[in-house]
């Protein structure tokens, strides 16, 4: 399976590898670790924070592209959804990139390629579930080796010599372990095509390499039953299994009992396919855990389900669990728990506590003593609507942090529709009205063609903060987090064809052909869904002449002191679309930059920026198509400066020291645009 | 003599061909023709509805608003992203790379098809005649998020 091109390119790349190597020790050595990047958010806390101050407000708009590496040929196809954050170790770049996920290994300085390394995995590669270049890797050292480690889209974890690209002999089988295997249940239909997978980086912390697991999206599940999302721990030497944390329990496991009728036997998903943060002093993990099977109807999994949208502190050693907390009982609104939770040591009320913030889609930042579990601030249970879907079932309150208060929208009322002008609120009123509204947690309804169509949700399945999660400064205390503040997820259910799921109701609209939603690249062999019969509702689109149907800002960062759970500053993060600023109903308005609906934002920050990319498109007078890689002061949030990219920023950005300067690289593609790292630099002295 | 006789006609022929490129060069170069000048055809657009329901919207959701994994092929996100290309761009970016498990699975036909659903979906009028489906004559279509004559009427007032 092993693709021998790319050995023999390895072989050849490794010559010129090893001369690299030969005089790179002695400078490495010198470099101060915070000049590193050496985990995909920086440190194992989840922080995105390294102390450089090189690059600052007073130069920032001056960066030059140092280099810059298209991902085209690393895969079979160019791709257009680079999502990766580099990591930086012992003066040696490394990325996960193109559409064969390869693993590449440049210098820092100059993107010169040292070594590539890919798997080719034919039928199993081609039906995973979650495809594409992914989010990054892990390194590890004990001082001597160097490994790097990461997942393939098939779900095989790699271990190579971070040196060579080659792969360690020593580690599972010849380098390889595979993911399917040894997980404590059996993977159906079988070990090809069985739907599991991951695109997140994984995690090493001491000697252990801990993996989640990552399914196709969830809203038009053709099952209840599916395989699950365990996450296991292996021994970073051997790639033996040393522990496994059943996300689901089984029968006889605390929170079985969560899963009425029987339902943890057959439900499936429920994995983390967010990236895991760790506390090597404590020795716990933080595990943030995703929806279960089917994400906005419950009714095959009646009650709580447990541990489906909860953060789990597991020990690091065994994987047993320490505590937890459920930030969704009986989740129906994909509420994912969908980025790294953030390690913070905070003092409040003059108390130092050990702390995890965990960011979230509906805007929430939940608080914890990282030691106990308890809210830090009182997280009161709260009743919420009870729907009407036949054969759900609903958990009558949730839990509603007292504090910090929700950092982005995630309700919809009439408050927050488009209110430019009259006429245009009175269009957006119109969309509106064929929906039901509500604040969070307002739950999922059956569409009917005369209306409402379904639940017009934000702070769902792509709202607030996603994957990329937020940023940290341990020194201040202050968390930044940018989140989507007008993604809208309609969210009606229709009942499913026989044909099509075995699940009652599914996501979809009254009167529309029921549609299978896949995820990237999923095998598209399977018969394509039937039409439903019936009367047909109209189209309707989700925005008023291409106008956003929420009113800014659509997309912010909010700066959160979590001391004091006080939002310290909110800013509109990146220009204001074409699409408003070119409006003939908008001419003569000023409107203050509204940001951008953009749900995949991450944010770096530095001794004093805060530094993210636009997630879309602009042409304005001030640059040609493209976006802008933007700088906050870290004080008050205002610009401190902005450099162009040719494309949206779709992979968090991340930085470090080489030589004396101070880079900063991004992933960036979309639209027409492949993916492409761009790593920025100050320009030399005498340029 | 054949040969050469083959030749010349060969090179009146590449002179032709270089005269014709030329002049094809020289047209202005913004084209006159945008997607507001009705390029599709209503019944297109139909037909490509339900290719756009067997094949895309797995993806980027029946309403084309996108999803978890891919992008909205609708509102202005989508429009900025192509806003000053040509529907060449667009035509050749779905068919080099959709549908991502089996990318060029479809005839030309059945992507300008696609496309002219996505352009009704967007708004942008239907004509009188179909959707070309050669890239290099759909590179003359200018992707234009904004409508041309309220365009130049707002620049007009700015400039007043």
């Amino acid at each position: 399976m092993r693709d021998r091109k790319l050995l023999r390119l390895q072989t050849a790349l490794l010559c010129m590898a090893l001369v690299g190597f030969l005089v790179m020790p002695a400078l490495a050595e010198s470099q101060s670790k915070s000049g590193e990047w050496p985990s995909y958010a920086a440190d194992l806390a989840g922080t995105r924070y390294r102390p450089l101050d090189q690059i600052n407000a007073s130069n920032f708009s001056d960066l030059e592209i140092a280099w810059r590496i298209k991902t085209d040929n690393f895969g079979d196809r160019p791709e257009y959804k680079l999502e990766g954050t580099p990591l930086m170790a012992n003066g040696v770049l490394y990325a996960t990139a193109g559409s064969r996920r390869a693993v590449i290994a440049l210098d820092p300085g100059t993107g010169e390629l040292l070594w590539i390394h890919g798997e080719h995995e034919g039928k199993r590669g081609g039906s995973a579930p979650r495809q594409l270049s992914g989010r990054g890797l892990a390194y590890w050292s004990d001082g001597k080796e160097e490994r790097i480690l990461y997942v393939t889209p098939g779900y095989r974890l790699i271990c190579l010599n971070a040196k060579t690209g080659l792969p360690v002999g020593s580690f599972g089988k010849d380098g390889l372990v595979d993911l399917k295997v040894d997980n404590d249940q059996e993977i159906f239909p079988d070990l090809e095509t069985g739907e599991i997978g991951i695109q997140s980086a994984p995690v090493v912390a001491g000697n252990t390499v801990i993996i989640g697991a990552a399914f196709r999206e969830g809203m038009t599940p053709r099952s209840m039953r599916n395989n699950k999302g365990y996450v296991r721990g292996f021994d970073v030497r051997t790639g033996k299994r040393l522990w496994i944390f059943h996300t689901i329990p089984k029968k006889g496991e605390f929170g079985y009992d969560t899963w009425e009728k029987g339902s943890a036997e057959y439900t499936g998903n429920t994995g983390v396919w967010t990236q895991i943060t760790v506390d090597e002093q404590l020795g716990l993990v933080y595990l943030p855990v995703e929806s279960p099977t089917s994400d906005f109807y419950g009714g095959h999994r009646p009650g709580n389900n447990l541990f489906g949208e909860t953060l789990v502190c597991v020990d690091l050693k065994t994987g047993e669990r320490k505590w937890h907390f459920q930030l969704v009982h009986h989740p129906l609104w994909d509420m994912d728990i969908s980025s790294a939770p953030i390690l913070a040591d905070i003092i409040v009320d003059g108390k130092p506590v050990k702390a995890v913030a965990q960011p979230s889609k509906q805007g929430f930042l939940y608080v914890f003593d990282r030691v106990t579990g308890k809210p830090v601030w009182p997280m009161p249970e709260k009743p919420v609507e009870v729907g009407n879907v036949p054969g759900e079932t609903y958990a009558p309150t949730q839990p509603i942090p007292s504090k910090p208060r929700a950092y982005s929208r995630n309700g919809v009322s009439l408050d927050d529709l488009i209110d430019f002008t009259p006429v245009l609120r009175d269009r957006a009123k119109e969309i509106a009205s064929k929906y039901h509204l509500g604040p969070v947690f307002t739950p999922p309804i059956v569409s009917k063609p005369e209306g409402p169509l379904g639940t017009l949700t934000v702070g769902t399945a792509s709202g607030g903060t996603n994957w990329p999660g937020g940023s940290y400064d341990p020194e201040t205390h202050i968390a930044y987090i940018y989140a989507c503040n007008a993604c809208i997820e309609p969210i009606g259910l229709v009942a499913a064809p026989k044909e099509v799921s075995d699940i009652a109701y599914i996501a979809g609209v009254a009167g529309h052909e029921v549609t299978i939603l896949r995820g990237p690249g999923e095998n598209a062999g399977a018969d394509s869904p039937k039409p439903k019969k019936g009367p047909r509702s109209e189209y309707i689109p989700m925005n008023v002449d291409s106008l956003p149907l929420m009113k800014p800002p659509y997309g912010t960062i909010s700066a959160i002191n979590l001391d004091t759970g006080e939002i310290l500053w909110q800013i509109a993060h990146g220009e204001t679309p074409d699409v408003v600023r070119n409006s003939p109903a908008l001419k003569g308005m000023n409107i203050p930059r509204t940001g951008q609906e953009t749900y995949n934002i991450g944010t770096l920050i530095t001794k004093t920026l805060v530094i993210a990319g636009e997630g879309q498109v602009t042409t304005t007078s001030d640059h040609p198509r493209g976006a802008m890689l933007r700088a906050y002061d870290k004080k008050t949030g205002k610009e401190a400066g902005a450099v162009y990219m040719p494309a949206p920023q779709t992979g968090s950005p991340m930085t470090y020291m080489h030589k004396g300067k101070q880079y900063i690289v991004v992933a960036v593609s979309g639209g027409p645009y492949s993916g492409e790292y761009i790593a920025y630099t100050l320009p030399s002295e005498g340029e | 003599m054949k040969f050469a006789r083959a030749s010349s006609a060969g090179a009146l022929g590449c002179a032709l061909f270089i005269a014709l490129c030329a002049a094809h060069a020289q047209e202005p170069s913004a084209s006159p023709k945008s997607v507001w000048d009705g390029v599709y055809t209503e019944e297109q657009a139909k037909r490509g509805e339900p290719i756009y329901g067997k094949e895309c919207a797995a993806c980027h959701g029946a309403e084309l608003m996108g999803g978890e994994s891919a992008p909205a092929l609708t509102g202005g996100g989508f429009l900025a992203n192509w806003n000053g290309l040509t529907l060449g761009d667009l035509f050749d970016r779905i068919k080099k790379t959709m549908p991502q498990t089996s990318p060029g699975k479809l005839t030309r036909q059945q992507n300008a098809d696609v496309l002219a659903f996505m352009l009704s979906r967007n708004k942008f009028p239907a004509g009188k005649t179909e959707l070309y489906k050669q890239s290099e004559m759909l590179k003359e279509i200018r992707f234009e998020s904004e409508k041309p004559a309220e365009k130049k009427q707002f620049r007009q007032r700015l400039f007043k």
